[in-house]
């Protein structure tokens, strides 16, 4: 059998992601959702104790320097890092491959890697009124003081699991399970009817 | 122009008609009307019916509190029953109709319960309808004959049954302040925190922030107090951190200062806009709360207060004032207290005229003396009225010289002219959401009334008539000096705010009810009166609490906000003690009623979660029949046309047997278990060992529970020295992630082992059959698939179509198979791949009813037999307990139950009649239809086995294997299917697994 070269990978938002402008639009669009498509997303956990080597890991590899504190991250340059949970990371890159680049950095002596690039799916939704689409599903403090640029948060939504990283002033990167992302998207997309949304 | 509405005044805008039908009559009203003020503008009286006696109600009040007009709202095919008219928001179309009546609300036949008064009083269910038959008229069976026609006489409005598709949302909002009630003094403390850079959120339950100040007449700071009131409201909306809420009433107070909040959206509107939800629930999390919600004014109790005409004061003053409305032409006031002078005067200067103000204080004071004297108005101190005339609308009024400290009525009755009479009998602070944050209430003397608690567990502070403080100044004062505090700011002397207020004392006069012929109402809304609080009290209820149940006091949508003090005090005096000694019922949320659609908000229909597998939409588009599997859809079958469920799935397991099959397995829970200590960890969770597993390899695990019972199983590969991949069962992953977060985080922190759940990161393919293997050399790449480099639980790494793919061998079908896993985003594409090339060899998809069948057949468990309540030695798992080391459950799992010998065992059952089994079926050793006992087990899975061409069943028997070989019956009288079966082992099929080791 002929081999086919490098697959695209199948989106599970596919039947469901409807590019354009959507809902109450008329009056211009309050959020713009889309699904960004990362090639990696890797959880990085730390032994206790070995935190400050692992997050010294992570700046090696992505150049991403973490602040201190819990749900602490920064994103940029197509590459994202945020804490989720005590000594342990979701850290993200537009580029396939994260994970063989951490598996050295990673010594079984600081922590794990565990590849979840194809198990999470990443949605991004920006625009004057994602705090308040947001508040709709969780439970979580979106002001930009209690939630700084950069940070991350977990969370869940009825029975999804989702990490939230603040990726803008009125920007956020959500990770879900990949299962669950269709429901999540057409939960969001409903609720982003209301100010009007388009998807991109 | 309407009979009742006055040229000028109110705050309406009057170049707007708005449109709508109260029992199929058109009106007109304005916008800014409620239905309440719009009907009363059009000259109604009568709003609806009592719910016992039938009696005709008017509008007793102008707000939330309302007890008598209730109305309801349809909407298309929806019906909404039970919503006050004075919060009802007219628009263009809306349809309203009343309720409790029957043929019409004038001509209302049961009316005639009015004559029926003594039969119905309080305690009238409890006395006429339990207990044993005795006479013709009583009893239970006599409830049974009544009960439908009582049903529909008494009682409230009708529930809809058409579905409700308004859409309704889920709000979470955090903020420094929360001000409930937006008076004068929400303003002032919403504006003094907003001031101090708080995040605030402001909720307001009426339309209109203002509160107060939109009607009472005031000036603040020079302006009309309205005014000022809408300058403030714009400031706030100035402030970035201040988030406005009009129609949101906050009704309950929770834990963590947690607040819930009904927001009203879209039920103004003809139309809501695209999107826009009807309701929105707000869960609302704020670090202080300024609690400023006012006041209820109290009626008076006296023969015929409910008669449609009989109004508080303070509300015909607002439909004045706020909506340009005169409840009517010849006013007389009956009072306890100032405050009713004030609505007297407001209510001369809006054009009616003030025929009395019926006072049962002797001796008013000069100002109020001034003020009926600007009204035109004659006091009538020391008097009380004592009776009211008229049907359906007021037409007079009788009053009499009544001594206060006696409550005795003297002299002749006087009758009074008046088509609206107003009462007043003091007034009640809101205070059930401080009741709900936790402290008892305490009653004032002064006010007579119960003012709030000190906070105790949560963090609130109340500010204006919500104190008891119930002028304007003090509301500001009080306003300023809870935002001050509730915002952390320090206190500065504030100018105190300039107010232009009729004079009054806050205190009123403690009379609550006149006593005289016929009957006086204490609770409107579910007709109880001074008289069934007495009866009460005869018949032995001293508690507050045995008497609103039994009285059903304070009751029903308003929740006693009109009904409960004046009750007390009827308690009290008939129990010869104090108000306080008698006490208050706590409040409980909601504080007024709550849709459930928007505490369902929206997980239902389609935005109820579900978990799709990779390959959901190829299955969707080749025919598969899907099922849900706990929040996963998995298919069932793919049937063929004319097919049915049976002959699909025997079609596919037999096929899969003769050739081959493939099964989505990606719902089956993906573990990743790394760390140094990782295989001692799996050591501890497994019975059986895993530390000896060598790279590269799997091995079939059981767990179990600590108290020893089995609770999940699956294979586990070891991937690295330190990397595992431990699956588990679809429907347990959940749990025993939980399980072994447990261990490592509270039992065994010392293990370095991180636990993630890898279930979406990997599609999963098992295939399985004679020609699997054949299949897979087609499509591999990378590695072979030989018997060498890929044993039985042997694990290898290759390419399908391009993506990497890791597959392992091993069966749950008996067959020969293999479990292939590539990156979920590529399921689809391998599942492709693998069914192109398993076409030239017949290979066949299948659905969960294959893939059950060949299971039974093969003798494995599932959920069905780890039921909770088995051991590993009742599935015959006891091969897999390792006597080397201790594991959870190890210590528990010998106890002297878990191991006698009458436990139930798994065994296999051939149905002897060839007729199906059914699953939960009993098992007995001998058949009786009539009578069946002495179950010795029951049916745990059944099927029809294409490999055996019979019907088997996998069962949990007593005696287990000592049964092989013997005859028993399937008793299932529910179902009736009694039958003869065999009871077998229950490895059916292959039992030497020759197919499986190929």
């Amino acid at each position: 059998m002929a081999e086919r070269q490098s697959p695209e990978r199948l989106s599970p938002l596919e039947p469901v992601f409807h590019p354009g402008s959507h809902g109450n639009f008329e009056h211009g669009v309050d959020v713009i959702l889309t699904e960004t498509r990362p090639g990696s997303i890797l959880q990085l956990a730390a032994w206790p104790g070995a935190e400050k080597q692992l997050i010294d890991a992570i700046r090696k590899v992505t150049g991403l320097a973490l602040p201190d504190g819990a749900g602490g991250g920064v994103a940029g340059d197509g590459k994202a890092v945020f804490g989720f949970a005590p000594g342990k990371f979701t850290v993200v890159d537009e580029a396939e491959g994260l994970a063989s680049a951490f598996s050295k950095a990673v010594t079984p002596a600081i922590g794990t890697v565990t590849d979840l690039s194809h198990g999470r799916t990443a949605i991004r939704i920006a625009g004057p009124k994602a705090e308040w689409v947001l508040a709709k599903f969780f439970a979580i403090d979106f002001a930009l003081p209690a939630f700084p640029i950069g940070a991350g948060r977990s969370t869940t939504h009825h029975d999804i699991f989702a990490q939230i990283q603040r990726t803008g002033a009125d920007q956020f990167d959500i990770y879900v399970f990949r299962s669950f992302a269709r429901s999540f998207w057409k939960a969001l997309c409903h609720a982003s009817e209301e100010v009007g949304y388009e998807v991109q | 122009m309407s009979p009742r509405r006055i040229e000028t005044g109110g705050r309406i805008d009057r170049l707007r008609t708005i449109r709508f039908t109260f029992d199929g009559t058109p009106y007109t009203g304005h916008a800014g009307d409620t239905l309440a003020s719009a009907l009363l503008a059009n000259g109604v009286t009568l709003f609806g019916r009592s719910f016992k006696y039938h009696r005709p109600r008017g509008l007793l009040s102008a707000g939330v509190e309302e007890p008598n007009a209730l109305v309801t709202v349809l909407r298309g095919e929806v019906r909404e029953p039970n919503i006050a008219a004075t919060m009802v928001e007219i628009y263009d179309g809306l349809v309203a109709v009343s309720q409790n009546r029957f043929p019409s609300l004038a001509w209302d036949v049961n009316a005639i319960n009015q004559l029926g008064g003594k039969l119905l009083s309080a305690g009238f269910y409890y006395k006429t309808f339990m207990g044993p038959v005795f006479g013709p008229l009583k009893g239970t069976r006599f409830w049974m004959f009544c009960e439908h026609f009582i049903r529909r006489a008494a009682g409230l409005g009708k529930a809809g049954i058409a579905a409700d598709t308004s859409r309704y949302e889920r709000m979470n909002a955090f903020c420094d302040v929360l001000v409930v009630g937006s008076g004068p003094a929400g303003l002032s403390a919403a504006k003094t925190a907003a001031d101090q850079g708080a995040r605030v959120i402001l909720a307001e339950l009426d339309p209109r922030f203002g509160g107060s100040a939109n009607w009472s007449g005031e000036t603040i700071d020079g302006a009309p107090a309205a005014d000022w009131a809408a300058r403030t409201v714009s400031q706030l909306e100035g402030h970035d951190t201040v988030r406005l809420l009009p129609r949101t009433t906050v009704w309950g107070y929770y834990d963590g200062n947690t607040l819930a909040a009904l927001e009203r959206v879209t039920d103004h509107k003809e139309v809501p806009g695209k999107g826009e939800p009807r309701h929105r629930y707000w869960a609302i999390r704020a670090k202080t709360v300024v609690l400023a919600t006012g006041s209820f004014e109290r009626p008076l109790v006296f023969p015929g207060n409910d008669r449609p005409g009989v109004m508080l004061a303070h509300a015909a003053e607002r439909y004045a004032n706020d909506y340009g409305v005169l409840p009517g032409d010849r006013i007389a006031l009956f009072t306890n207290n100032d405050s009713a002078y004030r609505s007297a005067l407001a209510l001369k200067k809006a054009g009616a005229a003030i025929v009395a103000i019926v006072d049962v204080r002797p001796e008013p004071s000069s100002e109020m003396r001034s003020l009926a004297t600007e009204a035109e108005a004659e006091i009538l101190s020391g008097h009380a009225v004592v009776a009211t005339e008229g049907g359906k609308a007021l037409s007079g009024l009788k009053v009499q010289r009544f001594d206060m400290n006696s409550g005795l009525l003297s002299g002749d009755a006087r009758s009074i002219h008046a088509d609206c009479l107003l009462m007043s009998g003091g007034w009640s602070p809101t205070i059930h959401l401080a009741s709900q944050a936790g402290a008892r209430a305490e009653w004032n003397p002064a006010r007579q009334a119960f003012l709030p608690p000190k906070p105790t567990q949560q963090r609130w502070i109340g500010a204006g008539a919500f104190n008891g403080s119930f002028s304007t100044v003090e509301a500001i004062t009080e306003g300023r000096g809870a935002g001050l505090s509730s915002a952390g700011g320090a206190s500065a002397p504030a100018a105190l705010p300039d107010v232009e207020a009729a004079p009054g004392d806050p205190n009123p006069a403690p009379v609550f009810e006149i006593k005289a012929k016929g009957k006086s109402f204490v609770d409107f809304q579910h007709d109880v009166t001074a008289e069934d609080v007495r009866l009460a009290h005869r018949e032995g209820f001293v508690s507050v609490e045995h008497l609103k149940r039994y009285t059903t006091l304070g009751m029903a949508t308003d929740q006693g906000k009109n009904s409960n003090v004046p009750g007390l005090a009827i308690m009290a005096e008939a129990l010869g003690k104090p108000i306080p000694e008698v006490g208050t019922t706590r409040f409980r949320p909601p504080y007024s009623a709550v849709s459930i659609g928007s505490l369902a908000a929206e997980r239902f229909g389609d935005l109820k979660p579900e978990r799709l597998t990779p390959m959901h939409d190829w299955h969707l588009a080749n025919g598969a029949t899907m099922y849900s599997a706990g929040l996963w859809f998995r298919p069932m079958i793919y049937g063929l046309a004319g097919e049915t469920i049976e002959q699909a799935y025997v079609r596919e397991a037999k096929a899969t047997r003769e050739s081959a099959g493939i099964v989505d397995v990606s719902t089956l829970g993906k573990i990743a278990v790394q760390g140094p200590d990782a295989a001692e960890f799996l050591d501890r969770v497994y019975t059986n060992m895993f530390s000896t597993l060598a790279v590269g390899k799997a091995r079939y695990g059981l767990m179990l529970r600590e108290d020893g019972l089995a609770f999940d199983d699956g294979t586990t590969w070891r991937l690295g020295e330190q990397d595992f991949l431990m699956t588990t069962t679809t429907a347990n992953a959940g749990k025993v992630m939980q399980h072994l977060e447990y261990f490592l985080d509270v039992i065994w922190p010392e293990l370095k082992v991180h636990v993630t759940s890898v279930t979406d990161e990997w599609a999963g393919a098992a295939i399985g059959g004679p020609k699997a293997r054949a299949i897979l050399a087609a499509c591999v790449t990378g590695t072979a698939v030989d018997n060498t480099t890929l044993p039985f639980m042997g694990i290898v790494h290759g390419q399908i179509a391009g993506v990497p793919v890791m597959i392992c061998r091993l069966s749950f079908s008996g067959e020969m198979a293999f479990e292939v896993y590539s990156g979920a985003g590529y399921g689809t594409h391998v599942w492709e791949a693998l069914i192109e090339a398993g076409k030239p060899f017949g290979l066949v998809t299948y659905g969960l009813e294959a893939l059950g069948t060949m299971r039974i057949e093969k003798g494995h468990v599932t959920g069905a037999e780890i039921d909770g309540r088995t051991t590993a030695r009742d599935l015959h798992l006891d091969w897999m307990l390792s006597k080397k080391k201790p594991f959870i459950g190890s210590a528990m799992m010998d106890r002297e139950g878990l191991i006698a010998p009458d436990r139930l065992q798994l065994v296999g059952l051939v149905s002897l009649d060839n007729l199906p089994l059914n699953g939960g079926a009993h098992i007995v050793a001998e058949l009786d239809e009539t009578n069946p006992h002495d179950s010795l087990g029951h049916i745990t899975a059944c099927c029809y086995s294409p490999a055996l061409g019979k019907h088997i069943a996998l069962a949990l028997v007593e005696g287990g294997k000592a049964r092989h070989g013997t005859r028993a019956f399937v008793s299932d009288p529910l179902r009736k299917r009694f039958g003869p079966v065999e009871i077998v082992s229950n490895h059916f099929y292959d039992p030497d697994g020759s197919r499986m080791h190929g």
